[in-house]
């Protein structure tokens, strides 16, 4: 088993003794793994908590970074202004990577500890993290503001077009949520709009 | 008669030597001492940047700066490069433009970010990863490490590249042309997904849009497992598919699902309301 077929096995269920084998032998994947562990433990504690362990940032800004994703400080030279202006917009970051690990575990993990429910009596409830998401969103115009009008206004298509994938994505898993595929799609949904988050923060943090 | 045209020439680079004095450019060259694998990091928010394999050991950097609204910044720290082009107070889309042209080892690990101009890397065999908003993103004859791409509204055209390859996109159009790997992954909104090619061996290959229409042309000959699938649009395929058991009910015209050859390679295609064709190379 190469690392490629372990992630994509990786949510499936119970280690397999060929997963096991191959968690001892590779670092990257058994890092990725307590990471992925940690995430999750401490992501329960999103649904009684509105401010999660700063483990979780710790965790997440780690993943991230091994990603690419995010990356090191650039090295040009910084006023304190320029340096304000980043930390002010940092938490758009994992609040975005958030948004995309809660859409995960919520369809890997749709019930609480314990709860045997079936996935379609949680699908039926609204997202609760829909007013997050628009609160976010008006977050991200806001950072984007100081661009000129053709910029934002292109920023407010894309965000419009990443929710509408979303919508679109949770009305289906409605229909069927079970199926696996469509899972997949919300994750691509989510991670188009995290895509939109990591580029606003770019482009404010070059400036 | 020679001197005729030895002044005329002089004439000429005089001109444009004064045209791009008068325009306030200034060109810079760098030139770095490296190990193997190194890392170059080039984040140029208005202009292009163009990477090139060099000769080993050496990054070159020729960068033209439109205007003295914009700085080079470059640090170098044991085996990795990073260059920026640094704005200041008042730069614009126009006097913040700097040109980049780039020669680093074949080996070396680049992450490339442009928001308005075109991007391209060529002959790489490390990781390559690049994220652009508006600009045009082509990568070619690149293959052995990872090729990551992000974008806003960017084309982005891979050809000859090999290796583990992810893409996002919200509206530019993403074409591939002889592209293989372990991984091939798609995710785009309303841009296009066009794939020719032969979907190599033992790949997946995962193109995913909400409205953007996928295509894949493959050859006759192809080795590969299909499922496809658009809620919405129209689902198609040249070839005659030996049926397998959809994981989904599917209504007629809007998936199918079939395998060609040895199935080596994974194909999945799916949309919520772009159209999907699987069409056949003709020779």
């Amino acid at each position: 088993m190469n690392c490629v077929e372990f992630e994509r096995v990786l949510l499936e269920g119970e280690q397999t003794p060929e997963q096991r084998a191959h968690l001892n032998s590779c670092s990257a994947c058994s890092n990725l793994l307590s990471d992925l562990q940690l995430i999750s433990n401490q992501a329960k504690l999103l649904l009684a908590s509105d401010e999660p362990s700063p483990a979780v940032w710790n965790a997440l800004e780690s993943r991230l970074r091994r990603e690419g994703i995010i990356r090191r400080a650039e090295p040009s030279r910084r006023s304190f202004g320029d340096l304000f202006w980043r930390w002010r917009t940092a938490w758009l970051v994992p609040v975005a990577a958030a948004l995309v690990i809660v859409g995960v575990l919520r369809l890997h993990h749709p019930a609480a500890a314990g709860d045997n429910a079936p996935i379609a009596k949680q699908s039926v409830a609204p997202p609760p993290v829909a007013a997050a998401v628009l609160s976010d969103d008006q977050q991200l115009l806001k950072t984007v503001a100081s661009r000129p009008p053709a910029q934002r206004a292109r920023y407010r298509t894309e965000l419009d077009d990443a929710n509408a994938f979303i919508r679109d994505a949770q009305d289906a898993i409605r229909n069927d949520p079970n199926d696996v595929y469509r899972q997949q799609m919300l994750i691509n949904a989510y991670e188009q709009k995290e895509m939109l988050y990591q580029l606003a923060v770019d482009h404010v943090s070059e400036q | 008669m020679c001197t005729r045209d030895c002044a005329a020439k002089l004439i000429t680079v005089m001109a444009l030597a004064g045209v791009a004095f008068a325009a306030g450019e200034v060109r810079k060259d760098l030139h770095f001492k490296v190990g193997k694998r190194p890392v170059i990091s080039i984040n140029n928010p208005y202009g292009p940047v163009l990477v090139r394999a060099g000769a080993p050991h050496q990054v070159v950097v020729t960068a033209i700066l439109h205007s003295d609204k914009v700085e080079l910044d470059q640090s170098k720290s044991h085996n990795r490069i990073d260059i920026v082009s640094h704005l200041l107070s008042g730069a614009d889309k126009n006097s913040g433009v700097v040109e980049y042209e780039i020669q680093v080892p074949s080996d070396a690990n680049v992450t490339l970010h442009s928001d308005t101009g075109r991007i391209h890397a060529e002959k790489l065999h490390g990781d390559v990863t690049v994220a652009g908003s508006d600009g045009p993103i082509d990568v070619t004859d690149c293959g052995g490490g990872h090729v990551h791409v992000r974008t806003l509204n960017g084309n982005v055209s891979l050809n000859n590249v090999h290796g583990h390859i992810e893409i996002m996109s919200m509206g530019g159009d993403v074409l591939m042309n002889e592209v293989t790997g372990t991984l091939v992954a798609v995710n785009s909104n309303s841009g296009k997904i066009r794939y020719a090619g032969d979907f190599g061996d033992e790949g997946e290959y995962d193109f995913t849009s909400h409205t953007g229409d996928i295509e894949a042309i493959a050859p006759a000959l192809a080795s590969i497992d299909v499922l496809a699938r658009s809620d919405q649009g129209r689902v198609d395929s040249d070839f005659s598919l030996e049926p397998k058991h959809t994981p989904f009910y599917a209504k007629g015209g809007s998936a199918f699902a079939g395998t060609l050859g040895k199935a080596a390679s994974s194909v999945k295609l799916f949309s919520f309301s772009g159209k999907i064709h699987l069409k056949k190379r003709q020779n």
